[in-house]
Order: structure tokens, then C-alpha cells, then sequence
């Protein structure tokens, strides 16, 4: 779905039309979903944030200034939400002893990702990362923002997201490499 | 390699820097292998999070059903349903769910007694006003479940008291929740089936429906009965009115109407076919990211399978709400005399009809009295001429014993 066909069902939903609410949702409910939990790392709490967000799409949609894309608006606020119920939460991370064993031969974390037949290797990985390091990566290669979009997104300069996106890929390996090689 | 560039390789696998980020970043790919190993990295990297993300589970349909139901509140209600943790320790949502199911049943319960009551009314036999008003309503209690349909015979009907301590019974706002599928049936007896269908379609057009279907009997044998049914639909909320003009067409001698409880149906179709429509989109996506032509097929495959429920549960949802929208009256007319029997005459009319009659029958007795002189004068000659023979052979007779010695 294009910028202009989101920004005519926010037009149209700060306007109180459901049909064009629930439409918005077909649309990007997935993607908030996928985002929120990964960032959360809940079921239950994802769902209930993704709740949040697509209320708040409702109730924000007349205050669209459209300075930006639809979905970095979005994302933006699915990200606060997030980050937001977390620190009230004080969720904390999953240890990285909780790792399973890599067993492949490691160049690199990236390479262990795509070779692993099992995907609790990344997930292990993944889990071993902040949420600010999780939301850098999930927006970049699943989201696919620009460095612009996500320092807009998470309320940061362009110079800390490109640091993030750095350390993110670095702890993964550390993470994977400790996995592979538990003390 | 530079450390800056090394910065800008996530969003150059990406493919969103600007073109002068991405020209310096291929300036360096080219001398650096370091670099080159490291994009290498990043896509991999990439590629592992989007056949992660491919994976991942569909948002559930309850979270759109969530949405919509707070998107409905006033904002200080919403908020309180959040699915926040309350204080207590248990989420608000499950406190807000248990205060909703027993209010709900409170006002089931109210629901059903009121139907008790007015069954009673019926089985009492007191419902003998013709147009009675009618009282109908179904809760959102698991009673109702067991029995969707209900049918109200407006012929017995408790009298207007009990319909009225049954419109108190139960708010109103407990049967604007459910969605009814109406059929009313009307049985009338009329003197001119022919002049009561027009007048039943005009009046159906009138209220805004229309004639679906029609079957006319008029058979030629004397005594044979001239009979016409006629299904019409009309706007649910103008049944009532509707059938009340129809009634005066004739006279009514039964008068039903069911009402089925589609609101379950509904709810269900809409929630699946929001789930079909967003697992349409995902495989819409999944195709788009796929390179493989086998998993283009396969994906090309769940959507055609996808689309084609989408638009089977699509009609069947239409044709739930058409029938919540609108209700259909089957309209059965008997005329109320066989065929060539006169019709009852007013007083005038027999006074004329006995005058005519006896002309008539003055008439008819002229007529047989001519009738038989004409048919004696045309009989007249043969008792003549046997008259004459026997008259002949008697005075010959005579004659004869006359001369005989």
C-alpha cells in the first residue's frame, strides 16, 4: 500500500469511518503486531499494544500533519507504546544463558542466522538484545525505513540510530558466540 | 575500513540511503574487502529477519474486535477497559468482561422472563384484540442461544397491560443489540382476490419493498375457490405498518411473524472475513518478497484458495444483512365465495333482484305458456288426422251393422 492510499484512509478516519479503520488495520495490524511483540516479547502484551496503537491511529488521525510517511507515524507510535510499557514494566531481558548451543562453525552471527536449521538460535540471540537494538533492526530489514525514518521513529538523532544498528549487529554476534561457547 | 561507512552498510543493504551516501558507500566497496565481507554480513543478517518475520503469527482477529469496541466508547470509558493491570492484580479487561456478562445476563434473564409472561398471555387465551401490540425481543443469554427462533402469533397475544410490563421488563438497548432476519406470514380472506393483490402491491411499494413473488389460482370449476399468494419484501422497520395496511384488505385470519437471531452469524462472517483479508494481505506481501517461481506458485495458490472464501463468506454475509435489513411477508388471499356464486346483496340490490325476478319468472311463464301453444299447433295434425281415421272407421262401422240383415 502506497503513502497517498494511507494517508486517504487516515484522511477518512479522522472522519470516524470505521470501514476505513478497519481496513488501516488489515493493512498495518501485522506489521505493528510483529513489531510490538518483538519488542516486547509477550503474546498478551503485544496484542494489547497493538490494540493501543490502532486506537490511538483513531483518535490521532485528525492530527496527522502528514510531515512524514503514514507508517513512520505509526511505527513511531507503536515504538513509544512499547517502549513506554516496558520501562513502566521493568521487563527484564532474557539472559543469555538462556541461549541454546550453536553448533555451526561461526564467521559471523549473520551467517549462524541463515544457516540454522533451528530458529531458537536467533531468537535466543535476538532475546539477548535490548529493545531499543531489537526496534533498529526489526525497522531496518523488516520494516525497511531509512535511518532518517527510524531516528524519527524512535524519538532519536540519525547518528544514534546508525550506532545502535552497529552495537545491535555486534551483541548478536557476542550473543551467538557466547552461545556457541557458554562459559 | 572506515568506521563511518561501516555505519551506513545496514542502510545501504537496505537500499534506502540518499544517492550521494550510497556513492560513497560503493566507493569504498570497491577497495575495501573488509567492507564487502561485512555488507555480506548485514544481508544475511537481513535475509534471517525477514524469514523470521514471514513466521511470525497472524495478529489475532480479537485485537481488531478489541480496537472497534474501544474506538466506540467515549474516551473515558475506553481507557477503562485497556487491558492495563488494575491495581488489584487482575488486567481491567477481565473485570470489564466480568461486568459486562452480568450485566448482560441480568438483562438476559429480565429478557426471558418477559417472554415467559407473554407466553402465559397466550396460553390464557386472552389475546383475542385483533391488532394487539406486539412484543418481541431476544437477549444475549445463553437461553437464547438454545432457542434463535421465536414465532409470535399477533393473533394471541397477551392483552396491552402484559405487553407493556414487558416493554419495562427489559431495557431497549438490550434488543438493539441483536440483529433479527424477519418473515411474517398473513392470512387474509378478501372478496376480490384480483383487487386485493394490486392493492397489496401498492401498498408494499408504497413502504418501499416490492413484489419477489407471486402465485395466482383461479380455477374454472364453479366451485372452486380463487386463491393468490404473494411474497413481498419490505424494510424491517416498516413491517409493522405494513402489515397493519395489509390487514385491511380483508379480513385477517392469521397473522405470524418469526424472528431469527442472526446477530451471532453476522459477527462470526465479519470476524472471519477479516482474518481471511488480512491473511490475503500477508500472502499479497509474501509474494511480492518471494523470488522462487515454486514459492510464487504456492503463495499464488493460497491466495486463489484465500480470495475464493473471502467472496463465498462475502455473499452469505450480504445475504444475512439483506435479511436483517429487510422482512418478508408472505401474503396468502382466499377469496371468500366459489367461483360464479353471486355475492351477498345489499338491501336495494335485493329489492331490484326481486323485481328482475319476477319479471323474470312472469316472463318465463309467458314464455312456456307460447311455448306449449306453439308446440301444440305444431303437434296439432297428427292427433287430428288420427282423430279423423277413427272417427271414419266408426261411422263406417255403423253403417255396416246398420244394413246387415
Amino acid at each position: 500500500m502506497t503513502d497517498a492510499e494511507d494517508r486517504a484512509l487516515i484522511e477518512r478516519i479522522a472522519h470516524r469511518d470505521r470501514a476505513a479503520f478497519e481496513t488501516f488495520f488489515g493493512m498495518h495490524g501485522s506489521g505493528v503486531h510483529r513489531f510490538v511483540r518483538d519488542l516486547v516479547r509477550d503474546d498478551g502484551l503485544a496484542e494489547e499494544l497493538t490494540s493501543d496503537v490502532m486506537v490511538e491511529v483513531w483518535r490521532g488521525a485528525g492530527k496527522f500533519a502528514g510531515r512524514s510517511r503514514v507508517r513512520t507515524w505509526l511505527f513511531g507510535i507503536a515504538h513509544h507504546k512499547a517502549i513506554d510499557t516496558l520501562r513502566r514494566r521493568r521487563t527484564p531481558t532474557v539472559p543469555l544463558d538462556d541461549l541454546v548451543a550453536v553448533a555451526s562453525n561461526l564467521e559471523g552471527p549473520e551467517d549462524a542466522a541463515v544457516r540454522a536449521a533451528d530458529r531458537h538460535q536467533l531468537e535466543g540471540a535476538l532475546a539477548a538484545l535490548s529493545p531499543e537494538h531489537r526496534a533498529v533492526l526489526e525497522l531496518t530489514f523488516v520494516q525497511g525505513f531509512s535511518q532518517k525514518e527510524i531516528a524519527e521513529i524512535v524519538d532519536a538523532p540519525a547518528a544514534t540510530v546508525k550506532t545502535r544498528a552497529f552495537y545491535a549487529k555486534q551483541r548478536l554476534r557476542d550473543a551467538l558466540a557466547t552461545a556457541e561457547h557458554p562459559r | 575500513m572506515k568506521h563511518e561507512i561501516s555505519e551506513l552498510l545496514p542502510f545501504y543493504a537496505n537500499d534506502t540511503l540518499d544517492e550521494q551516501e550510497r556513492a560513497r558507500v560503493e566507493s569504498e566497496l570497491a577497495t575495501c574487502s573488509a567492507c564487502a565481507e561485512e555488507l555480506h554480513q548485514w544481508k544475511a543478517l537481513a535475509s534471517a529477519l525477514r524469514t523470521r518475520a514471514d513466521a511470525a503469527p497472524f495478529v489475532p482477529p480479537n485485537v481488531l474486535d478489541d480496537a472497534l469496541a474501544r474506538i466506540n466508547m467515549p474516551p473515558v470509558a475506553a481507557a477503562s477497559t485497556k487491558f492495563r493491570t488494575a491495581w488489584w492484580g487482575v488486567p481491567a479487561r477481565y473485570a470489564t468482561a466480568a461486568a459486562l456478562v452480568v450485566g448482560v445476563s441480568a438483562a438476559g434473564i429480565a429478557a426471558w422472563h418477559a417472554r415467559d409472561f407473554s407466553g402465559q398471555g397466550a396460553a390464557s387465551g386472552t389475546g383475542t384484540a385483533d391488532r394487539a401490540t406486539r412484543v418481541y425481543r431476544v437477549a444475549p443469554s445463553p437461553l437464547a442461544k438454545l432457542a434463535p427462533k421465536m414465532r409470535i402469533n399477533t393473533n394471541a397475544l397477551p392483552p396491552a397491560g402484559v405487553a407493556q410490563a414487558n416493554e419495562d421488563a427489559a431495557p431497549s438497548s438490550v434488543a438493539k443489540q441483536h440483529r433479527l432476519a424477519k418473515k411474517a406470514r398473513l392470512e387474509l380472506i378478501v372478496r376480490d382476490v384480483e383487487g386485493a393483490l394490486t392493492a397489496a402491491q401498492a401498498t408494499v411499494r408504497g413502504a418501499g419493498g416490492d413484489v419477489i413473488s407471486l402465485a395466482d389460482a383461479n380455477p374454472h370449476a364453479s366451485d372452486a375457490v380463487h386463491e393468490a399468494t404473494v411474497e413481498v419484501e419490505v424494510p424491517a422497520a416498516r413491517l409493522d405498518d405494513t402489515l397493519d395496511h395489509l390487514g385491511l384488505l380483508g379480513t385477517v385470519q392469521n397473522r405470524t411473524i418469526d424472528a431469527e437471531d442472526v446477530d451471532a452469524a453476522i459477527v462470526d462472517q465479519e470476524a472471519r472475513l477479516r482474518n481471511l483479508r488480512r491473511a490475503e494481505n500477508d500472502l499479497r506481501a509474501l509474494m511480492d518478497r518471494s523470488g522462487k517461481v515454486t514459492d510464487i506458485l504456492t503463495v499464488q495458490q493460497n491466495l486463489s484458495e484465500t480470495r475464493g472464501q473471502i467472496e463465498q463468506l462475502d455473499a452469505q454475509h450480504q445475504h444475512d444483512l439483506h435479511r436483517v435489513a429487510t422482512s418478508t411477508i408472505s401474503i396468502a388471499l382466499t377469496e371468500d365465495r366459489p367461483n360464479g356464486a353471486p355475492a351477498k346483496p345489499g338491501p336495494s340490490a335485493r329489492i331490484d333482484g326481486a323485481w328482475h325476478s319476477g319479471l323474470n319468472a312472469l316472463a318465463d311463464t309467458l314464455v312456456s305458456l307460447i311455448s306449449t301453444i306453439a308446440w301444440c299447433v305444431a303437434y296439432s295434425p297428427l292427433p287430428l288426422g288420427l282423430a279423423g281415421i277413427v272417427y271414419t272407421a266408426t261411422r263406417l262401422l255403423g253403417r255396416r251393422r246398420a244394413t246387415a240383415p
